[in-house]
C-alpha cells in the first residue's frame, strides 16, 4: 500500500511561552 | 519561581530535550496546578518524545486539548474514538488533515482522498503525496 505522511503531526506545536519567562 | 522554570522549559524545547522538558513542566505545575501553558508543554513534549500513553493520561485529566486527544488515539490506531475526539472541534486544515489520515487507515478512501482534494488551496506542504497515496489506494489512479 502506498505510504501516507503524518501531516497532522505538523500541527502538534509549543504554546509561545515567551511572555512567562 | 515561574519564571525561572519556564525559562528552563523553553531551553529544553529548543534543544528538543523533551524528557527534560516534561520534568520542568511538571516543576510549574507542583507550584502552579492547572497552568495551560506549561499543562500544554507537557503534551507536546510526550507526544514528541513518542510517550503517547502517557500524553492521553495527561490529556484526561485537563480539558481543552481535543486534538491531542484525537492525535494520541490515532497513534493508538483507536480510530473510531480518534474521530469521536475530532468531532468536537472546528474543521481547520489540522483537524481535517488529521480526519483524512484516520478514514485513510479505516479503509474509507474516497473519503480520505475527498478531504486532501479540498485541502489542495490550502497549500500544505506534501499534500499531494497523500493525495495521490488515497487515490491510489481507492483504484483512482488516473486521477
Ligand atoms: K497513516
Amino acid at each position: 500500500n502506498p505510504i501516507v505522511l503524518d501531516l497532522a503531526y505538523n500541527s502538534i506545536d509549543f504554546p509561545s511561552i515567551e511572555n512567562r519567562m | 519561581a515561574v519564571e525561572d522554570l519556564f525559562t528552563s522549559l523553553n531551553r529544553h524545547i529548543q534543544r528538543s530535550e523533551y524528557e527534560q522538558a516534561i520534568k520542568v513542566a511538571d516543576q510549574v505545575l507542583s507550584v502552579a496546578p492547572g497552568d495551560e501553558d506549561a499543562i500544554h508543554c507537557k503534551i507536546v513534549s510526550q507526544i514528541k518524545a513518542d510517550n503517547i500513553e502517557h500524553a492521553l493520561s495527561t490529556i484526561s485529566s485537563n480539558n481543552n486539548f481535543h486534538f491531542y486527544k484525537a492525535y494520541c488515539l490515532y497513534r493508538q490506531n483507536k480510530l473510531d474514538e480518534a474521530l469521536e475526539s475530532l468531532k468536537v472541534l472546528e474543521k481547520d486544515p489540522a483537524t481535517m488533515l488529521l480526519e483524512s489520515q484516520i478514514l485513510f487507515r479505516q479503509g474509507k478512501m474516497d473519503a480520505s482522498v475527498d478531504i486532501y482534494q479540498k485541502l489542495q488551496k490550502s497549500k500544505i506542504e506534501s499534500l499531494e503525496i497523500n493525495l495521490v497515496a488515497g487515490l491510489v489506494s481507492a483504484g483512482r489512479a488516473s486521477e
